[in-house]
C-alpha cells in the first residue's frame, strides 16, 4: 500500500464523515418537513428567510449552533464516565459502519473506489457487528443516567436490539447464499446480472426492513425512547450536544440500514434498461451509479420517515412476540427454503 | 434606556421592582421594546435623515439606522477612540465607507463579538424548543398552536421536548397552583442555560381569574424570572405566536459577553418553595415566621365581614331569624324554591314510600324526609345504603354525587343516588355530623359504592369530615400538612375581602392609587399560616407531600423486593393530559400498584363560586373542563333555573341553540379525545392534528356566536346571552351536513381497523359493567362497559326528549370500546345536530329581560347534564342572597379516575398511558 493510497483513504474518510454529518443534519430538517406534510402543516420555513433562503434551509445550522452553545448539564447523580461515554459510543459505532459501505462503483477498473475499505470480504458481517455495538450506547446511557425512565428505556432497548439482531441477520442470509459472497459489491454485481433481491427474496426483504426499524429505534418500534410513556427514554437526562449526538447517531443508523437495504435488495446502483454493468467505468457511468445508489437510499429514508408519522407504537410484549414468534421462524423458513433451492439449482441446472 | 446597562446587582427597573427577593441580575426585566435587532440589517428607504459630516468634513445627510446595535457594543463604542482609517479606503465613496465600517467590516474586537452575537442569537432564536408541559386551559391553545392552522413549526419551535434537559423555553401555560409551584421551579432548575420562560395567559402572568383562590400562585413571576408575558384568557394561538416573536426579538438583543449563564460560580437556580402549612417561599421564610407569630393574619380577619352561616334545612321550614344587613335594615325573607333534589327525580310520593320502607326494614328513625331528601342518622348510613342498593325494588346502584355543606349547626354530607336500571329516579340522602372542625365522623360508603372513594377523600380534604372505614383517607386536592379545610365557611382565603362579590373598589379615587390584592395580606403574598405554627425549620423544597408511594399496607420503600421499583409519572409527563400524576410501582414493565395523585390544578373553583354572584360564575364554569365550556354552562344554567322555576324557562329558540351548542361541543371534545388517545398510543400527533382540524371549525362557530373560541360564557339563566349572528346557522348547517360526517368517517376508516391499534386496545383495561357502575364512572366510560346510561335519556333536560338519537354501548368495556364509543357518539351527535338545525324556530333567546343581577330563591338544586366526559352535576345551595351558599361540581373526569387503578393493575406501563387517555380526563375539571 503506497502513501498515495493511504492519503486517498484519509481523504475519503474525511469526506464521508463530513458528508454524512451534513446529510444527517439535513435529514432532521427533511424529517420535520415530512412530519409537516403528513400532518397538513407547513413545517419550518422561517430560519434562513433573513438570507433569502427558502424552506428553512438554515434550520439545521441554527439547531446545531444552539446545541453547541447550550449548557451541558451533567447531573450530580449520574455515573459520570459512562454517562459521558454513552453518546460517543452511539455516534462512533454509527460512523464506523460506513467503512465498508460502497457509495458507488468499486472495482479494479473504476475511477475511484467509492468505499473506504474496498472489497472487504466480510463487509456485511462487519456492518452487522458494528451496528449491534450501538446498543451499548443506549444501555449505558440508560444505566448511567440513574433515572428511572432512562433505566426502563435502556432495559427495553437491550431486549429489543438483541431480539431483532436475529431476524436481521438471518433475513439477509438468503440473499448472501444467492450471491455467494459477503462482499457487498459482489451482491450488487449478482443483482445486476440476475434480479433485484426484493424480487428473489421478498420475504427476506420484508423481514430485514422490519427489523431495521427496530434496530434504528424508529416507530412503530421506538420503545426505548417512547415519548408518551418514558418522557425521553434513555436520553431523558442528556442535554445539549450529548443529546444531539444520540440524535445524530440515530440518523446515521438510518442511513446505514438504508444503504444495506438498497445494496442487498434494491440492486445497489443498478437500474434496468440503463445498461450499467459492474465493469462500466466511464465518468458518466460512475456518476450515474453514485446518483442511483444515493437516490435509492434517499427513497428508503423517506419511507422510514413516512412510517414514523403514520403508525402507532407496539407494546413491549407485542414487540417481543413479533420478533420471537413470527419473524425468527419466518426467517428460518426463508433461509432453509433458499438454501434448498440454491442447492437444487446448482445441482441440476449447471 | 435598558436596564441591561445597570449594574448587575442593582434592582430591576419596572413595575415589579421592590419584591424583597428580587436581587437577580437585570436580564429578566429588560422589556422587549428595548431589544435591538441584528447589526447588519439593511436600512429602509423611509429611515429618517440626520445631519452629519463625512470623512473629509463635508456636511452630508446620513440615514439613521433603524435598528440599534446591541447596547453592549454601543456602550463600548463610546469609550473607544475613533478608528484610524487604513490607506486603501480613500478611493471609495466615503459615505459607503462609513456604512461599511459601521455594519460590515470587522475592524475591532467589539465588532467581532458583535458578529459572534449575530450567529449566537440567530441560533437560539430559530431553535426554541419548548418544554412539553401544559398546565391548564392555555395548554389546549398551546397545542392548537402546533396544529395545521397555526403551525408553530414555522418558527422551528415545534420540537416539544418531554425532558426539561433538552428544552430551551418553558411556556407556563395556565394557572400555577401552590401544589404545582415547587415542581415548576424544579423543572426550571433542570433546564440547561440559556433558558427562557414565557408566562402564557392571565393566570400564569398574575393569577388571572383565579387569583383570589387559596391554592393559586399570583403569577409565576413570584418564583421564576419571566421573559415574555402573553395576555389573554386563554391567549389565542396567534397571541402565543406573537409572544414567541417577542421572545425572538428579545434574544436578538442579547450578547454573548454579558450572557450571565457563562459566568462561573453564579448560582442561578431558583429556590424551590416548600409545601408546609401553605406554600412557603424559603427566601422570605424568616419574615413570614415573624409576621405569623405576630398574628397579623388573624388581626386583619377580625376586622372583616365574615360569611354568614345558615341553619341546615329542616322538615318543616321555620323562618330563619332575619339577619342584620350591614346597613342595619332587616333582610327580607327570601323566596323559597320548590323542594326537589333535581329536575327529574323519584317524586314526593315515591320518596315517602321509600322512607316508610326504610323505617320498616331498618327500624324506626332510619329515614326522615327533609326538604325532599332522606335524613339518615350516621350510624344507619351503611345499612340504608346496602338496602337501597341490594334490596329496594328500585336498585340504587349508582352513587351519582357526594358532597358536603357547612351549616350553622352541622356539616351535612349528602349523597345523590340513582339507579341504572330505573334511570331518572334520583334521590338525595342527607347525613349530618358535628360542625366543629375535625370532629365530624361518618361511616364510609367505600365498601358499598366504590365510587365514594375519591369523593369521600375530597370531603375530608375540604371539610375535615373523617370517614371511618375508608382504607386511605388522605387529603386529595390539597397536600398533607396544609393547615386548613378550605371549604368550611370559617376559612377565609389569604386574599379574602368580603363574603360576596362585588368587592369594594380598591381604587383610591382622587389619589390615583389603587390597592393590589397582595396588599390586603400582611405577608404581601397569597400566604396564610396559623399563628401557632412553629415548625419552620422542617420546611424544605425537597418535601413531596403528594409523593406517597403505592404500597401495600405497612411496607416501606426499603423493604421492597429489589426487582420492583416506583416511578412517579407526572405531574409533568407527556401522557398525563395536564398536571396529573400517577405514582406507580413496577415489576419490570408490569404495574403492581398505582395511585392517582391530583390537586395540581386545584384552583379553588368551588370557594370562588361561593363568592361570585350567580351570573358571575358562568365564566368560571367555562374553565372547568376547558374543552367543553358550552356543556359546563348548560349544567350550571340548569341548576340555577331549577331554583328559579318557571320564571327562567328558556324560550324555544334558546332551547334549540343550547342543544346545538352542547352537541357541537360533544363532537369537538370527542375529536380531541380520539386524536389524543392515538397520540398516547404512539401515533405521534398525526391523528390528533387531523382530528382537531374540524374542531377548529366548530370553535369558529363558537367564536362567532359568543366572542371566544374556548371560554364561551354563552348561556344565561333562562336562555343564552345573544342571538345567533346572521349567517351563523347556514355555516353551521354546512359544517354539520357536509363536513362532520366525512371527518368521522375518515377517522373511523383510518384508525378503527389499524392492526397496531387493535393489538394495543383490544382486551386492555377492561372494566366490567358492575365495576363501571360501582365506581360511579360516567359517560363514554360507563357506556363502553355496556351500561346504557345517558343523562340525556335517563333524566332528559332541555328539549332532548324531542330528538331521535341512540345511546350506543360497548360490550367488552376495554380500551377499544372506549375509543369506538366516542366515534359512535359523534355520529349520534351529528344526528341530533341535523334535526336541530332544521327545526330551530325564530324568536327570543332569553326569558325576561337582561339584567346584571338576578334573584335566586333559597333552596337546593342539582343540575346534571351529559357532558362529553360523563355526568356533570352542579349542586347549589342558595340562601336567597346574591351568591351561592354552597356550590359543588360533580366532575365526571374526577370520578372516572376512581376506576383507574382497577383497570391498570397487571397491565404494562404502555397500557396505563392508553387507559388514562381513554378516560379522557381534563385536569381543570378533575381538580377544579
Amino acid at each position: 500500500m503506497t502513501l498515495w493510497v493511504l492519503i486517498g483513504i484519509v481523504i475519503k474518510i474525511l469526506m464521508i464523515v463530513g458528508i454524512t454529518q451534513g446529510t444527517v443534519a439535513y435529514l432532521i430538517l427533511v424529517e420535520r418537513k415530512i412530519a409537516a406534510y403528513a400532518q397538513d402543516r407547513i413545517g419550518p420555513n422561517r430560519c434562513g428567510a433573513q438570507f433569502g433562503l427558502p424552506a428553512a434551509l438554515l434550520q439545521p445550522l441554527a439547531d446545531g449552533a444552539k446545541m453547541l452553545l447550550k449548557e451541558d448539564v451533567v447531573p450530580k447523580y449520574v455515573t459520570k464516565p459512562l454517562y459521558i461515554l454513552a453518546p460517543w459510543i452511539a455516534i462512533v459505532t454509527a460512523m464506523i459502519g460506513f467503512a465498508v459501505v460502497p457509495f458507488g462503483p468499486v472495482g479494479p477498473n473504476q475511477l475511484i473506489d467509492f468505499q473506504i475499505a474496498p472489497n472487504v470480504d466480510m463487509g456485511l458481517l462487519y456492518v452487522l457487528a458494528v451496528g449491534s455495538l450501538a446498543v451499548y450506547g443506549v444501555i449505558l446511557a440508560g444505566w448511567a443516567s440513574n433515572n428511572k425512565y432512562a433505566f426502563i428505556g435502556g432495559l427495553r432497548s437491550s431486549a429489543q436490539l438483541i431480539s431483532y439482531e436475529l431476524p436481521l441477520g438471518m433475513s439477509i442470509l438468503g440473499m448472501l447464499l444467492l450471491a455467494g459472497s459477503l462482499d457487498m459489491n459482489q451482491v450488487i454485481a449478482w443483482q445486476s446480472q440476475n434480479a433485484w433481491g426484493v424480487l428473489v427474496q421478498p420475504l427476506g426483504f420484508i423481514l430485514f426492513f422490519t427489523s431495521a426499524f427496530a434496530e434504528t429505534n424508529r416507530l412503530p418500534f421506538d420503545l426505548p425512547e417512547s415519548e408518551q410513556e418514558l418522557v425521553g427514554g434513555f436520553h431523558t437526562e442528556y442535554s445539549a450536544m450529548k443529546f444531539g449526538m444520540f440524535f445524530l447517531g440515530e440518523y446515521l443508523h438510518i442511513i446505514t440500514v438504508s444503504f444495506i437495504t438498497v445494496i442487498l435488495f434494491w440492486g445497489g446502483w443498478h437500474l434496468p434498461f440503463l445498461g450499467l454493468t459492474p465493469e462500466s467505468s466511464g465518468l458518466i457511468d460512475t456518476l450515474l451509479k453514485v446518483g442511483i445508489i444515493t437516490g435509492k437510499v434517499f427513497l428508503a429514508i423517506l419511507f422510514i420517515m413516512w412510517i414514523r408519522w403514520t403508525l402507532p407504537r407496539f407494546r413491549y410484549d407485542q414487540l417481543m412476540d413479533l420478533a420471537w414468534k413470527s419473524m425468527i421462524p419466518l426467517a428460518l423458513i426463508n433461509l432453509v427454503a433458499t438454501a434448498g433451492i440454491v442447492q437444487l439449482v446448482r445441482t441440476y441446472w449447471n | 434606556m435598558t436596564s441591561r446597562n445597570a449594574a448587575p446587582d442593582a434592582p430591576a427597573a419596572g413595575g415589579r421592582a421592590g419584591h424583597p427577593w428580587r436581587k437577580r441580575p437585570a436580564r429578566f426585566s429588560m422589556s422587549v421594546m428595548d431589544a435591538a435587532g441584528p447589526v447588519f440589517r439593511v436600512e429602509s428607504p423611509a429611515a429618517p435623515l440626520r445631519r452629519g459630516r463625512d470623512a473629509i468634513g463635508r456636511p452630508v445627510r446620513i440615514a439613521a439606522p433603524i435598528v440599534r446595535t446591541p447596547p453592549s457594543i454601543r456602550r463600548l463604542a463610546m469609550t473607544n477612540q475613533p478608528p484610524v482609517r487604513p490607506e486603501w479606503t480613500t478611493t471609495i465613496d466615503p459615505i459607503l465607507q462609513k456604512e461599511l465600517e459601521r455594519y460590515v467590516l470587522v475592524t475591532n474586537w467589539e465588532k467581532l463579538l458583535g458578529m459572534v452575537d449575530v450567529v449566537y442569537n440567530w441560533g437560539r432564536r430559530s431553535s426554541l424548543w419548548p418544554l412539553g408541559f401544559g398546565l391548564a386551559c392555555c395548554a389546549i391553545e398551546m397545542i392548537c398552536t402546533a396544529s395545521s392552522r397555526f403551525d408553530i413549526a414555522r418558527f422551528g419551535a415545534e420540537v416539544f421536548r418531554g425532558s426539561p434537559r433538552q428544552a430551551d423555553l418553558m411556556i407556563v401555560s395556565g394557572t400555577v397552583t401552590k401544589t404545582m409551584m415547587p415542581l415548576i421551579a424544579r423543572l426550571y432548575d433542570q433546564m440547561p442555560e440559556p433558558k427562557y420562560v414565557m408566562a402564557m395567559g392571565a393566570c400564569a402572568s398574575g393569577g388571572g381569574p383565579f387569583k383570589e383562590g387559596y391554592n393559586v400562585v399570583s403569577g409565576v413571576d413570584k418564583h421564576l424570572p419571566v421573559d415574555v408575558y402573553v395576555p389573554g384568557c386563554p391567549p389565542t394561538p396567534q397571541a402565543l405566536l406573537n409572544g414567541l416573536i417577542a421572545l425572538q426579538r428579545k434574544i436578538d438583543g442579547e450578547t454573548i459577553v454579558q450572557a450571565p449563564w457563562y459566568r462561573g460560580g453564579v448560582e442561578r437556580d431558583v429556590p424551590i418553595p416548600a409545601l408546609g402549612p401553605d406554600l412557603v417561599d424559603l427566601r422570605t421564610v424568616e419574615l413570614a415566621a415573624e409576621r405569623t407569630a405576630q398574628g397579623l393574619i388573624e388581626k386583619r380577619e377580625a376586622g372583616l365581614e365574615k360569611p354568614r352561616l345558615i341553619p341546615a334545612p329542616t322538615a318543616d321550614p321555620v323562618d330563619p331569624p332575619p339577619a342584620e344587613a350591614p346597613s342595619g335594615k332587616p333582610v327580607k325573607k327570601p323566596k323559597q324554591a320548590v323542594a326537589r333534589p333535581s329536575a327529574v327525580w323519584l317524586g314526593d310520593a315515591g320518596l315517602a314510600e321509600l322512607a316508610d320502607r326504610l323505617n320498616a326494614e331498618l327500624g324506626a328513625g332510619t329515614a326522615a324526609i327533609v326538604q325532599a331528601g332522606l335524613l339518615i342518622p350516621a350510624e344507619k348510613l351503611v345499612d340504608a345504603a346496602r338496602f337501597l342498593r341490594d334490596r329496594n325494588p328500585i336498585r340504587y346502584d349508582y352513587l351519582a354525587s357526594l358532597q358536603s355543606v357547612h351549616y350553622q349547626d352541622c356539616i351535612e354530607v349528602n349523597y345523590h343516588l340513582d339507579s341504572t336500571s330505573r334511570p331518572g329516579s334520583l334521590i338525595l340522602l342527607r347525613v349530618r355530623v358535628a360542625e366543629a372542625e375535625g370532629e365530624g365522623e361518618l361511616p364510609s360508603l367505600y365498601h358499598v359504592y366504590r365510587g365514594a372513594d375519591l369523593q369521600e377523600r375530597e370531603v375530608y380534604d375540604m371539610m375535615g369530615v373523617r370517614f371511618v372505614g375508608h382504607p386511605e383517607l388522605k387529603r386529595i386536592l390539597m397536600w398533607e400538612g396544609f393547615a386548613y379545610h378550605p371549604l368550611r365557611k370559617d376559612y377565609l382565603e389569604p386574599y379574602y375581602e368580603a363574603p360576596t362579590k362585588v368587592f369594594a373598589s380598591r381604587v383610591d379615587e382622587g389619589f390615583g392609587r389603587h390597592v393590589r390584592a397582595e396588599e390586603l395580606n400582611p405577608h404581601g403574598t397569597n400566604l396564610k399560616i396559623p399563628q401557632g405554627f412553629k415548625d419552620w425549620a422542617s420546611l424544605s423544597g425537597s418535601n413531596d407531600p403528594k409523593g406517597e408511594a403505592p404500597l401495600p399496607g405497612g411496607v416501606q420503600v426499603e423493604e421492597l423486593e429489589s426487582d420492583q421499583f416506583q416511578v412517579s409519572m407526572g405531574p409533568q409527563h407527556p401522557s398525563t393530559h395536564g398536571v396529573f400524576r400517577m405514582n406507580v410501582r413496577l415489576d419490570g414493565e408490569t404495574i403492581v400498584g398505582l395511585k392517582p395523585v391530583m390537586g395540581y390544578m386545584h384552583r379553588n373553583h368551588e370557594k370562588i363560586g361561593e363568592r361570585n354572584t350567580f351570573l358571575m360564575n358562568f365564566p368560571f364554569t367555562d374553565r372547568l373542563d376547558y374543552l367543553t365550556s358550552m356543556g359546563n354552562n348548560f349544567g350550571y344554567a340548569l341548576a340555577i333555573e331549577q331554583l328559579m322555576g318557571d320564571e327562567a324557562k328558556p324560550p324555544e329558540r334558546a332551547e334549540y341553540i343550547r342543544v346545538i351548542m352542547a352537541e357541537l361541543t360533544r363532537v369537538a371534545s370527542h375529536m380531541w379525545s380520539v386524536g389524543f388517545l392515538l397520540n398516547d398510543l404512539g401515533a405521534f400527533f398525526t391523528p390528533a392534528l387531523y382530528a382537531i382540524e374540524e374542531r377548529e371549525l366548530i370553535l369558529d362557530l363558537f367564536e362567532w356566536a359568543s366572542g371566544s373560541r374556548m371560554m364561551c360564557n354563552y348561556f344565561r339563566f333562562g336562555g343564552v346571552a345573544a342571538d345567533l349572528p346572521p349567517g351563523w346557522l347556514d355555516r353551521c348547517r354546512a359544517i354539520v351536513e357536509d363536513r362532520l360526517d366525512r371527518k368521522i368517517d375518515e377517522l373511523d376508516r383510518y384508525l378503527s381497523g389499524n392492526e397496531i391499534l387493535l393489538d394495543r386496545t383490544k382486551g386492555v383495561g377492561v372494566l366490567s359493567a358492575e365495576d363501571a357502575v360501582g365506581y360511579s364512572t360516567g359517560g363514554p366510560v360507563l357506556r363502553a362497559s355496556g351500561v346504557a346510561y345517558d343523562v340525556r335519556r335517563a333524566a332528559p333536560y332541555g328539549i332532548y326528549d324531542r330528538f331521535e338519537f341512540a345511546v350506543p354501548t360497548g360490550r367488552a368495556g376495554d380500551l377499544y370500546d372506549r375509543y369506538y364509543i366516542r366515534i359512535l357518539e359523534m355520529r349520534e351527535s351529528v344526528r341530533i345536530l341535523k334535526q336541530a338545525v332544521r327545526k330551530i324556530p325564530e324568536g327570543p333567546v332569553l326569558a325576561g329581560k337582561k339584567s346584571y343581577q338576578i334573584k335566586v330563591p333559597a333552596g337546593e338544586a342539582y343540575g346534571r347534564v351529559e357532558n362529553p366526559k360523563g355526568e356533570l352535576g352542579f349542586y347549589v345551595v342558595a340562601d336567597g342572597s346574591a351568591a351561592a351558599y354552597r356550590y359543588h361540581v360533580r366532575s365526571p373526569s374526577f370520578i372516572n379516575l376512581t376506576a383507574l387503578e382497577r383497570m391498570c393493575l397487571g397491565r404494562t406501563i404502555a397500557d396505563v398511558v392508553g387507559i388514562l387517555g381513554s378516560l379522557d380526563i381534563v385536569l381543570g375539571e378533575v381538580d377544579r
